[in-house]
């Protein structure tokens, strides 16, 4: 049983990718002219090598890492670590912990609450909407 | 300054002072900005984006909330629900500045960063492009770091429009926003669908933007920026040559040799002007061009130089 299905199977699927096979040759033809990349241009004014290069691809995995730990779902972790440039990943990677985090939430010392406060009223700072 | 805390009778004294300079030194920050000569002519008195949208935000949620807003005034559908799994970082209990231009990307807009003056802010305001903002509303030493959304100014009145928080359309002092402002280091973007252009931006900061959304989002949706950057700054050599590139990219050979042939007469030292140039013309069987324009690559030096000889060597060979 086993045997026939194979033998009935095997034609079909060798027929399937030769033909799948043809257009992704067909289409890999004009492949053959490589042209210096415009990032690859931007990279070497900036002075990146190839070092360069393997530095960014541990730099995003090294991301990848850190967004997960930060409670990222795992499903969206790919996708935003993709959108990040090569400059945004390097500086994700080195320093996310120290990246201003934009959230706006006062914290509640009493002491930074009377200083934020005169501050606020000197037109310094702008914490607490009653004091304009 | 731990030391003199522990004696009550100094510990006022030390907190006393320490607030006079630290309020001498922040006082430098609290004037009014000033705008260049050329735009105070340039720019119109008074300007209110009325259409963009306002979302008040959640939580801790400043960042997917200006997103939204920004993103749907230019046409984006983007909630700020969806936004929120994108772009916040749990354990941050916020949003990271190369996250939120990363999210513009994911939704087809190119983040432009604008140079860190008010007169650019005002500009792209004039221009009629909302710009999000980032500003520590608190101190240094005790940041409440927050994203808003520019929508309007008036220079009379020296006062900006912000969305921000729950607010919608909030006129803020001028000198208050930029003292909250500058301690962000005037971190500032617009999101424009490709094909606009900022109006502040400089050629550089324009032409990198580009061409991370296009390492992003592909070089068919990078075409139209290209396109607007040579329109803007003919003069330029790379952008010329992008757009050689994006061209090539979609198939467009003819229009891509073209675009390199510019770019080496914008800067005949540009390498790999020459190189894709040269491989165009081969390509096309134009072999005279290709040996001209391969010779004019490997004769200059640098990381482009070996590639340039082989392909020369592989042309004289043929």
């Amino acid at each position: 049983m086993m045997k026939r299905l194979t033998r009935l199977l095997s034609p079909l699927l060798i027929a399937a990718l030769v033909v799948g096979g043809l257009p992704a040759m067909a289409g890999a033809q004009p492949a053959t002219t490589d042209l210096v990349s415009t990032g690859e241009a931007l990279g070497a004014q900036a002075g990146h090598d190839d070092r360069a290069k393997i530095r960014e691809i541990l730099a995003r995995e090294d991301v990848q890492r850190q967004l997960l730990l930060q409670g990222v779902a795992p499903a969206e972790v790919e996708e935003r670590v993709a959108a990040l440039s090569d400059a945004e990943a390097r500086q994700m990677a080195e320093r996310l912990d120290q990246l201003p985090a934009g959230a706006s939430v006062v914290g509640a010392l009493f002491a930074v609450f009377v200083i934020l406060l005169v501050t606020d009223i000197l037109g310094l700072t702008d914490v607490y909407p009653f004091t304009r | 300054m731990i030391a003199l805390l522990r004696q009550p009778g100094n510990a006022r004294y030390a907190g006393v002072s320490a607030l006079m300079v630290l309020l001498l030194t922040l006082a430098g920050c609290a004037s009014t900005p000033t705008l260049a000569p050329e735009l105070r002519r340039q720019l119109p008195p008074r300007v209110q984006l009325a259409d963009v949208p306002f979302h008040g935000q959640r939580d801790y949620q400043c960042g997917p909330a200006s997103l939204a807003m920004v993103l749907q005034a230019a046409g984006r559908g983007a909630r700020v629900d969806a936004l929120i799994p994108q772009v916040f970082l749990p354990g941050r209990e916020g949003s990271v500045q190369p996250e939120m231009l990363a999210t513009v990307r994911r939704h087809g807009l190119i983040p432009f960063r604008l140079p860190e003056r008010y007169g650019a802010l005002l500009a792209e305001l004039a221009a009629g492009h909302p710009a999000v903002v980032m500003q520590n509303l608190a101190l240094p030493a005790w940041p409440v770091w927050h994203y808003a959304v520019a929508i309007g100014y008036d220079r009379a009145a020296e006062t900006l429009t912000l969305h921000t928080g729950m607010t919608p359309r909030r006129e803020v002092d001028a000198a208050r926003f930029d003292a909250t402002w500058a301690r962000s280091s005037r971190w500032a973007f617009v999101a424009l669908p490709p094909g606009r252009l900022p109006a502040s931006a400089g050629a550089e900061t324009m032409l990198q933007a580009i061409a991370d959304f296009e390492t992003a989002r592909g070089p068919r949706a990078a075409l139209p920026a290209w396109r607007a950057l040579v329109a803007r700054h003919p003069e330029h050599a790379m952008a010329r040559f992008a757009l050689g590139n994006a061209r090539h990219a979609v198939g467009d050979l003819a229009g891509a040799r073209a675009a390199f042939r510019a770019a080496t007469e914008a800067d005949a030292e540009l390498a790999p002007a020459w190189l894709n140039l040269g491989l165009l013309a081969r390509q096309a069987g134009d072999n005279a061009a290709a040996r001209r324009a391969l010779k004019r690559a490997a004769a200059l030096p640098g990381p482009w130089q070996p590639r340039a000889r082989r392909a020369l060597d592989e042309e004289t060979d043929a």
